[in-house]
């Protein structure tokens, strides 16, 4: 729940900010994809391009945020040139931002992170699920505490740097 | 709205209940059999203590997706693979405390044969 009182931008400033946070969800993306593993578990990763579906998701609303979150994950498959990540970059993000969508309306502008963790657990089960889809064993939901304890801690992070976003940054501008 | 501090008391609870699993996940197996699969197929079955001398297999597929994977006494990884990430290789030995081996992009995975019942 914004704090702003919610003042109209126009349509074209509504659609340069939400390109704008594309791209720059796609730098994040492909710069964080050049770090190495950080533990060699698959699955787990910072998903710092989950900091802009934030920012958009709290700061422009529900449409931008999934607009600009559809559009970052087609457009860097496209790039990354693997059809296996596509799919599970859509389970893994389509759940996450159901499940921060829903849990915004009971958060405050300081509980953000909370949003952050919810959201990155939602995405290494969505990400889960498509595994189980692909290698059809149940096995692999042994991945899911590992999984767990990780997206906690990475979706902590995300979620307070999208907070700090949210209260620092004053964009876009407002039609007054 | 919902206080932090309610938050904070279910993300511990949720903390404590992903390492109960874990922790129980770990403990359950006990045989020395494990398993190769690729695709929801077994393509082989090796029972680690029957092992004496080292061993490497390859497995690949018509599309050339490949994985080297090495068998000693009482232990099994994925020693080289063509795929994008290599996490496989990464992974390192199979370890009980851990999650089975795999290979998502192609599908590979290695893990403990479930003790039957």
């Amino acid at each position: 729940m914004s704090k702003d009182p919610r003042k109209p931008i126009s349509l074209t400033l509504r659609l340069t900010t939400d390109a704008m946070l594309t791209a720059l969800a796609l730098g994040i993306y492909f710069l964080e994809a050049q770090l190495p593993p950080l533990v060699p578990v698959p699955g787990v990763k910072l998903g710092l391009s989950n900091i802009v579906t934030l920012f958009a998701l709290f700061r422009l609303g529900p449409a931008d945020a999934a607009a600009v979150l559809l559009a970052r994950v087609l457009l860097a498959s496209l790039f990354g040139g693997q059809a296996v990540s596509l799919l599970f970059s859509l389970c893994g993000g389509v759940l996450c931002f159901l499940v921060t969508w829903l849990t915004r309306r009971l958060l405050s502008g300081k509980q953000i992170w909370i949003a952050g963790i919810l959201g990155a657990l939602a995405h290494n089960t969505g990400q889960i699920l498509a595994a189980r889809f692909l290698i059809r064993q149940n096995a692999i939901f042994a991945y899911l505490p590992v999984l767990a304890v990780s997206a906690v801690l990475t979706g902590l992070f995300t979620g307070i740097c999208a907070q700090e976003a949210v209260r620092r940054l004053r964009f876009p501008p407002r039609l007054s | 709205m919902i206080k932090t501090r309610t938050w904070l008391l279910l993300l511990a609870a949720l903390l404590l209940a992903a390492g109960l699993f874990w922790w129980l996940g770990s403990r359950r197996n006990s045989g020395s059999v494990v398993q190769v699969i690729h695709d929801g197929q077994l393509l082989r079955e090796i029972d680690l203590s029957d092992v004496r001398e080292p061993y490497e297999f390859v497995w690949e597929d018509d599309a050339g997706n490949r994985n080297r994977i090495r068998v000693e006494p009482g232990r099994i990884a994925v020693t080289d693979a063509n795929c994008p990430d290599r996490l496989c290789v990464h992974q390192g030995w199979l370890s009980r405390a851990l999650p089975p081996i795999v290979c998502l992009p192609h599908r590979l995975m290695i893990q403990w044969k479930e003790a039957s019942p």
